[in-house]
């Protein structure tokens, strides 16, 4: 039963992609190094927001990965390598951890140590919150990300030849397995990388709101790129907008969640009103952070949420295009809001433009990766024995 | 392993066609109750007098008669609004967030599951009613415009509570009926006495099977699971509130609302996988909830497990990392003070135990899940012990730290929830279809257009 679908041939994404990919980096790192130099420590925390940020677009498609095998899900198949290649930056991230770990100093309190001798709660936490720690657990957390990648990746690829649907059962047991590590390690990341910003603060959700972001990211990546794929033809032909609308579903869930757990967050720590938390929301309520606080609900919620509600929203490309770059910038401005109340810097204004740079390198990094992949790999995962049944997929 | 997975797995065993569905789905009600089940009626029934007149005595004398003193206040009553609240999760989960993730094997699980959400909100709402003492005055919860003037507690979670646990039952006995809609008019239809006819008609509300019955059907099916959803998260969000608001460490934690409503549904399903395990058997309904469906109820449960132990974690790490001195003394108190035996009981059950459901033999052995959903149930009522208890019985003040001892009356009413439980659910099966009729023939084989080889 030869089927017309499987006659797929992958068209070689124009030069101009790459291109795109490369200047956007280049120019993104140019404008935030002239804003190194100019004020450093305001500028290494746009580089640590940019750095949190492509982690969880990469990591939160990793995750996508894992739980199609785990859930055993059909209409994710033809759009899976997607989700793939977005997480195969990782094991490059690793390394863009680098400068922050080289200027701790200007990032972390904690690692002043004249301070956290002369405060017994900082000292309290110097079993966790020590340099040397603190590496090891930057290069284990990528390390188990790297490593799930790289067996789930490879199985599938030489799945691609052999079409062997014992890889796929591989591929389960590592997933499942890959789950509970990835719900430590992404809390590690996050209580490191941003709740330990302020090292005084605490909140044991925090991995799980990170968590939210991070999912988030990796599905709107996704969409963005699925949608342009099937705009332009990229995509395989039998590809309908009921693919879509899984992913909108997702978004328009995730959306709900995060809005779900930080408002838990928020709502516990305000009612309480304990003084050793409420700082924290205090910091992010005093001056124009209160703008951005409120900016927040409206643009990581009410907004993506009204959008997405109605039912064909959800598999209507144009609007899943939008509303996805539309929270990609929502899912920054989140990171931005966790991470910047905790500057220590003085200076303002001006150098504020620089801030730009980063995050636009990190898109640019994104795209570089993706079109790097894309010319040396299927992006049909075509050995895969429900590639079928996902290309069939209608509501 | 030897799964095609090039191939959709059947949801149904051994090729029924559409008749023998109805026929085995009908059966129960149908037949005449036999000696069993008058047997395990009476036992239910036994259970629930046991409870009723622990009850009755203690409104005569007064809930004096219970271990609730100073300084643990809370003790049984909310432990057991706060199991039973979570039990009914996996029905809501099961009809609502699994339809809406076009999950097709619910439909043979979730008529019961829904079913159980609604008798164990019952069991929950006696509980803080007769918290309260003075169970008549449960009027004023609602508010509204008195003489008196008198107003409830806007800001007190347990008011909360009140509108939360009430819409949730609300909808879910709206969402269960809608579903009962069609069955009913299958039933209507093959019945033949004439006292049972009348009452299916009335409640088919004269569906006919047409189109545009199916249509509006499944439109409002739709809409009601997507009210549902929240529900699954609000209900048990709000119930952690109840906690976490307060500033008692232990339990005043960010994490309690996503942590409580993972728990309620790890509970949940495994209360649904321990009776269902009973009813497929007794009621020859294996071949519709196959094995295939407790396994994936299973891994759900380990799923939700895990979830539950990384809030342990979670809570311990953090109470240490927040070097807050009251906060690590509650964990340290609840793991090695009195109570710790609570604790890793707790533990076991929660966290050690649904490991063996990494495994597939496991999965799918019906000895081994039992035992383990066992242990589910009763490691997630201590789970609710150890929060409420444990927090409570040394607190800031050392000169009022005491030890909590239930009293048989306590013990009493909770036997007597179970007992009214159990009773609830041995009248469903006998007068309801317990699994719904037209939704499985839905996912029967060939009952579903294909796409092959039509694009």
């Amino acid at each position: 039963m030869e089927n017309k679908s499987m006659e797929f041939v992958q068209k070689p994404l124009p030069e101009s992609v790459l291109k795109t990919g490369i200047i956007l980096l280049i120019a993104g790192v140019v404008i935030g190094v002239i804003g190194l130099l100019l004020d450093f420590d305001r500028m290494i925390f746009s580089y640590l927001i940019a750095f949190v940020f492509v982690t969880t677009v990469s990591l939160g498609a990793l995750f996508m990965v894992s739980l199609e095998y785990i859930t055993n899900a059909i209409w994710s198949v033809p759009i899976r390598r997607i989700m793939e290649f977005l997480a195969s930056a990782l094991p490059i991230i690793m390394v863009l951890s680098v400068p922050i770990l080289l200027s701790m100093h200007s990032l972390f309190h904690w690692t002043h140590t004249e301070a956290v001798a002369n405060d017994p709660f900082l000292s309290g936490k110097e079993p966790y919150l020590n340099t040397t720690f603190f590496i090891i657990r930057v290069i284990v957390v990528f390390a188990v990300w790297s490593l799930y990648y790289f067996m789930v990746t490879g199985n599938s690829r030489k799945q691609d030849l052999t079409k062997d649907q014992k890889l796929s059962h591989r591929n389960l047991v590592f997933s499942a397995a890959f789950i509970p590590l990835f719900a430590i390690t992404i809390s590690i990341f996050a209580v490191d990388f941003l709740m330990s910003l302020e090292p005084h603060w605490f909140s044991t959700i925090f991995g799980i709101y990170v968590f939210s972001g991070t999912v988030l990211a990796g599905l709107a990546s996704v969409t963005i790129i699925i949608v342009m794929m099937m705009e332009k033809g990229y995509a395989h032909p039998a590809l309908r907008n009921d693919h879509l609308f899984s992913l909108g579903a997702l978004l328009f869930g995730f959306v709900n969640f995060w809005a779900y757990i930080a408002f838990s967050q928020y709502m516990l720590i305000w009612y309480a009103n304990l003084p050793e938390e409420t700082f924290w929301f205090l910091a992010r309520w005093e001056g124009y952070w209160v703008v951005i606080s409120l900016l927040l609900i409206i643009v990581h919620f009410i907004v993506p949420y009204i959008v997405l509600l109605p039912q064909p929203a959800k598999m209507d490309p144009k609007r899943l295009k939008f509303i996805s770059i539309w929270i990609l910038v929502a899912h920054l401005l989140d990171i931005y809001w966790l991470a910047m109340p905790q500057m220590h810097s003085d200076k303002s204004g001006f150098y504020a433009i620089f801030e730009i740079g980063f995050p636009i390198a990190a898109v640019g990094l994104m795209i570089v990766v993706f079109a790097m992949n894309y010319k040396k790999f299927n992006i049909i995962p075509v050995g895969d024995p429900k590639l079928q049944r996902g290309i069939n997929f209608r509501i | 392993m030897n799964v095609d997975l090039t191939k959709e797995m059947p949801l149904i065993e051994g090729r029924l066609t559409l008749a023998q569905i109805e026929e085995i789905i009908a059966k129960p009600l149908d037949t005449k109750p036999n000696k069993k089940y008058f047997i395990a009626l009476s036992i239910t029934l036994s259970l629930l007098l046991i409870g009723a007149t622990a009850l009755l005595i203690s409104f005569y004398y007064g809930v004096g008669l219970w271990g609730n003193n100073q300084p643990v206040g809370w003790a049984f009553p909310i432990v057991n609004f706060v199991f039973w609240v979570g039990i009914g999760h996996a029905g809501t989960l099961i009809s609502a967030i699994l339809f809406l993730l076009r999950q097709k094997w619910r439909t043979a699980i979730a008529r019961f599951a829904e079913a159980m959400t609604i008798f164990a909100v019952i069991c929950a709402a006696i509980f803080p009613i007769i918290h309260t003492g003075r169970f008549w005055l449960a009027g004023y919860l609602m508010p509204y415009p008195n003489q008196h003037n008198l107003w409830v507690n806007f800001t007190s979670p347990l008011l909360w509570d009140v509108f939360a646990v009430s819409t949730y039952f609300t909808v879910s006995l709206v969402f269960w009926y809608v579903g009962l809609i069609p069955d009913f008019a299958v039933l209507r239809d093959r019945t033949s006495s004439k006292i049972k006819k009348v009452f299916y008609t009335v409640f088919s509300l004269g569906w006919r099977n047409s189109h545009r019955n199916w249509q509006h059907y499944e439109k409002a099916y739709t809409l009601l699971a997507g009210f549902a959803t929240p529900l699954v998260l609000s209900v048990h969000t709000i119930v952690s509130f109840d906690f976490a608001v307060s500033i008692m460490p232990g339990w005043h934690t960010t994490i309690f609302p996503p942590y409580f409503v993972a728990g309620a549904i790890f509970s949940g399903f495994a209360m649904v996988v321990t009776v269902l395990i009973f009813v497929r058997k007794i009621f020859d309904m294996e071949q519709l909830i196959t094995l295939d469906h407790l396994d994936k109820m299973n891994r759900i449960i380990l799923a939700t497990g895990m979830m539950v132990g990384y809030a342990y974690g979670m809570e311990f790490f953090m109470a240490w990392y927040s070097g807050v001195q009251f906060e690590q003394f509650v964990f340290i108190n609840r793991a090695f003070g009195p109570y710790a035996w609570a604790y890793w009981i707790m533990v076991t059950c929660n966290v050690v135990f649904p490991q063996l459901f990494w495994f597939r033999k496991f999965r799918r052995s019906i000895p081994v899940m039992l035992v383990v959903v066992i242990f589910v149930n009763v490691g997630m009522w201590f789970e609710r012990f150890v929060i409420t208890v444990t927090s409570l019985h040394r607190d800031y003040l050392p000169s009022s730290w005491g030890y909590y001892t239930p009293t048989l009356y306590d013990f009493g009413i909770l036997i007597g929830s179970f007992g009214l439980f159990f009773t609830l659910v041995l009248l469903f099966v006998k007068t309801l279809p317990s699994v719904s009729i037209s939704e499985i023939k839905a996912v029967a084989d060939g009952a579903q257009p294909t796409h092959h080889g039509s694009h």
